[in-house]
């Protein structure tokens, strides 16, 4: 039985030795990625046209006044940071690296949403530990560049940059927006929790159109497609929008992909935005491009998927990707 | 480094003066232009074919003639396998078998010490024997049959049929496929999950392609569906009711596909199913030459070497264990008392658990060793009926129900073999997802067949 027991605990510590995280690597890591966090609060508190301080450092990362202050003054003993009768400010050294922790995590919420296609509800956590990792290893840039250097994150903020952020179109708060008019969503706000949940469940997301159809004292409905909803009005003040670009405008004329009966023929006219990263892709190389002909070939059983016929081939797509590709019905 | 610097600030300054939708303006000109010169080269006059293919898709995709096409298909694939490989088996074991008796007479007459005999051609050669003569023939015929499935462009419609259920188990569709392969073998499996192109469900694919049975492991279930489910009928259902119960079992084996896939889906791989695109290709003549090359060779044979390479070693050791004597009994009788009590606790015995321990390699030889321990041999044995199998199991050995529900559930659930867990190192290239693709299995074996056993007792 001993031998059992022995046999057990040896088989678990196998288990957790292949499984381990590197606790070593992560000790030494846990005091550089906390000086890395007080970097990025600045930084970010500037983009706000905000101001830092020890508190507001205190504050943000949940950690004692003693110990803000312990890392503070090591920012400026390193050169990072300065101190100005109580602000924080960022150095050009303590500003390039504070950027790059900012863009690791930026573009890592990037890849978590558009190439390996997670919820915008659990991109955040993820980037928040990788960020360190990426500036620590270097591979910042690398990720830049196999992402196809993306301007804004998946909430819609943009990367920084040396040059400077890339000039966004200006944006309004959705609570202003005029009635019947369709916008197209461009950020979304992550905190607070309650209101950013709130708008996940309304299926908002950069990229997604929608419709304000009927405002009151605190809520609006909002329209996308044939589906209806409402959303609180301080949830919609954490959504921006713009005005929808001109060709996108006409989708009223249009159908989804999906919509089509099958036998009904049609032109594509455009990949919703909504689409991104891995999918786009995806569909691009099969060759659903502006102005190609497409045929409902197939429907199916259970409803899903379904089977198109584009450019002499036979591609089946579920309805969620479907739908998000407008086409024109050929009468 | 301000040279730099301004290198890369010009970069971003060019970037912002591109379209941002100059990628897709990109695809959309190359196709374009590749329009424009087909239209000039290729003329195309009429799609009788196009037609004709339409109208077979209807049918197969059919609400009403869809699925159950498709579970005849299967059913008659995996018919013509058992059935099929019945005889061949046989005469590959005699004549092995045979080899293995006049080898050894060979090496008696040299005057080779029985240890030096007994080690090659009792241990080493006898555990190729098996393999070999187990598993050669229903993959020689499991292949190439479900190649031609592969070639006629059948496949593709089954994922297409099936792809709701893996749709909400946040899988992709094609993982069907992958599970059908992994009826033949599951390393041939996790290869097959190749045609998934999104990494997260190609991952789930591989994790979960141990849950449908494989050549393998077939025997076993049907040994145990014969002796234990069938004894249990009369004799007119009992062929009938030893299928219902391997049926049951691959359907359990699915069920938990799509349960653990789910979970996975939900925990450890979490996201959403990505692009799914699934390219459903014209009905095509198949290629007789083709299939056989790419059933035989590609898959058949490799699959067969590397099953080998590790089933050797098996056979040596499985022999060294049996003929090691410590203290008045063989090492391997001292291991299985020693897994005696764990064997317990989850419906089986310590034999079983020392079979599936050497079996981890090839789980063809799982009953062989099972065998040559209940009789005291010294090296792997059969058994010539299923009468005298159920003799030694249920009144030397004390073998009830449970034992044979839980051993089937074990060998349904248990770790992948040696060869699929090399396979898995090979295609993630991650020690962390190969060691996950190998003790998940066996963690799910261990609670499962532990609640089974406990309820079982309970009662």
């Amino acid at each position: 039985m001993l031998l059992w027991i022995a046999g057990t605990v040896g088989l678990a510590a196998a288990a957790a030795f292949a499984l381990r995280k590197p606790w070593v690597r992560q000790r030494g890591r846990n005091r550089r990625a906390d000086l890395e966090d007080v970097l990025k609060h600045i930084f970010t508190r500037r983009h706000e046209g905000r101001e830092a301080s020890m508190e507001s450092v205190a504050g943000h990362l949940r950690i004692s006044p003693r110990r803000a202050i312990r890392l503070c003054t090591e920012l400026e003993s390193q050169g990072m940071a300065e101190s100005d009768s109580g602000t924080l400010r960022l150095t050009p050294k303590g500003e390039d690296w504070a950027r790059e922790v900012v863009r690791a995590h930026r573009l890592w919420e990037t890849y978590l949403a558009n190439e390996a296609r997670m919820s915008m509800r659990d991109v955040h956590g993820p980037a928040e530990r990788e960020e360190h990792r990426l500036v620590a290893d270097r591979q910042v840039e690398a990720l830049d560049a196999r992402l196809g250097h993306p301007r804004s994150d998946p909430h819609g903020d943009p990367i920084p940059r040396i040059a400077g952020d890339a000039v966004l179109s200006p944006a309004r708060c959705l609570t202003g927006w005029p009635l019947g008019t369709p916008a197209e969503v461009v950020h979304v706000e992550d905190e607070p929790e309650a209101l950013f949940e709130q708008i996940l469940k309304g299926g908002l997301a950069p990229g997604t159109v929608v419709t304000p159809i009927e405002s009151s004292a605190d809520r609006i409905i909002l329209s996308e497609g044939s589906r209806v909803f409402e959303l609180s009005r301080l949830a919609a003040g954490s959504v921006q929008v713009r005005a929808v670009s001109a060709e996108y405008a006409q989708r009223s004329q249009w159908v989804r992909l999906s919509d089509l009966n099958t036998g009904e023929q049609g032109e594509v006219m455009l990949l919703d935005p909504a689409l991104r990263g891995f999918t786009r892709r995806r569909l691009l190389d099969l060759g659903l491009t502006g102005r190609a002909k497409v045929e409902a070939a197939l429907g199916n059983a259970f409803g899903d998927p379904k089977a198109y016929r584009v450019r002499g081939t036979t591609i089946a797509l579920r309805n969620d990707q479907a739908s998000r590709v407008w086409v024109k019905r050929s009468a | 480094m301000t040279g730099l610097r301004e290198v890369i600030v010009k970069a971003d300054m060019l970037r912002d003066g591109l379209a941002p939708d100059f990628r897709d303006q990109m695809v959309e000109n190359l196709y374009l232009e590749a329009d424009r010169i087909s239209s000039r080269a290729v003329k195309q006059a009429g799609d009788a074919k196009w037609d004709l293919d339409q109208r077979v898709d209807r049918l197969v995709t059919s609400p009403l003639f869809g699925l159950p096409l498709m579970v005849l298909l299967m059913t008659a694939v995996f018919w013509l396998t058992i059935v099929g490989a019945n005889i061949p088996s046989q005469m590959l074991a005699t004549a092995l078998f045979w080899v293995e008796a006049r080898g050894a007479d060979l090496f008696q007459s040299f005057g080779s010490p029985w240890w030096l005999t007994g080690f090659l051609w009792n241990g080493v050669w006898r555990g190729l024997a098996w393999v070999i003569s187990v598993m050669l023939p229903p993959m020689a015929i499991f292949f190439p049959v479900f190649t031609i499935l592969e070639d006629l462009g059948y496949l593709p419609r089954v994922a297409f049929n099936m792809d709701w259920l893996f749709r909400r188990a946040g899988a992709h569709g094609k993982q069907a496929l992958s599970m059908a392969m992994g009826f033949g073998c599951n390393a041939a499996g996790v290869i097959a999950t190749r045609v998934i192109d999104s990494p997260r469900e190609r991952l789930i694919a591989i994790l979960t392609n141990n849950f449908v049975p494989c050549n393998g492991r077939f025997p076993t279930l049907i040994m145990l569906a014969t002796i234990f489910v069938a004894a249990q009928f009369p004799p007119l259902f009992a062929s009938i009711a030893a299928a219902g119960a391997v049926a049951g079992i691959v359907l359990l084996g699915i069920g938990f596909t799509l349960v653990v896939s789910a979970v996975l889906s939900r925990t450890l791989l979490q996201g959403e199913a990505s692009a799914f695109t699934l390219e459903l290709p014209p009905y095509r003549r198949p290629s007789v030459l083709r299939i056989l090359y790419t059933s035989l060779i590609d898959r058949t044979l490799f699959v067969l070497w590397r099953a080998m390479l590790t089933a050797a070693p098996a056979g040596a050791v499985i022999w060294i264990l049996a003929n090691i004597h410590v203290s008045g009994a063989s090492l391997a009788r001292h291991i299985a008392d020693f897994f005696q009590p764990f064997g317990y606790l989850l419906g089986l015995d310590g034999v079983i658990l020392l079979a599936y321990v050497i079996a981890i390699p090839a789980n063809e030889i799982v009953v062989p060793t099972m065998l040559m321990m209940y009789l005291g041999a010294g090296s792997m044995s059969e058994m010539e009926s299923f009468d005298e199998i159920r003799k030694v199991l249920v009144d030397q050995n004390g073998w009830t129900l449970l034992t044979a529900v839980n051993l089937m559930l074990f060998s349904l659930l248990h770790n992948p073999c040696a060869t699929t867990i090399l396979t898995i190192w090979k295609e993630t290239r991650s020690g962390k997802w190969t060691a996950i693709g190998a003790l998940m299995p066996l963690a799910i074996a261990f609670g499962v067949t532990f609640l089974v056993a406990q309820v079982v007792r309970l009662w």
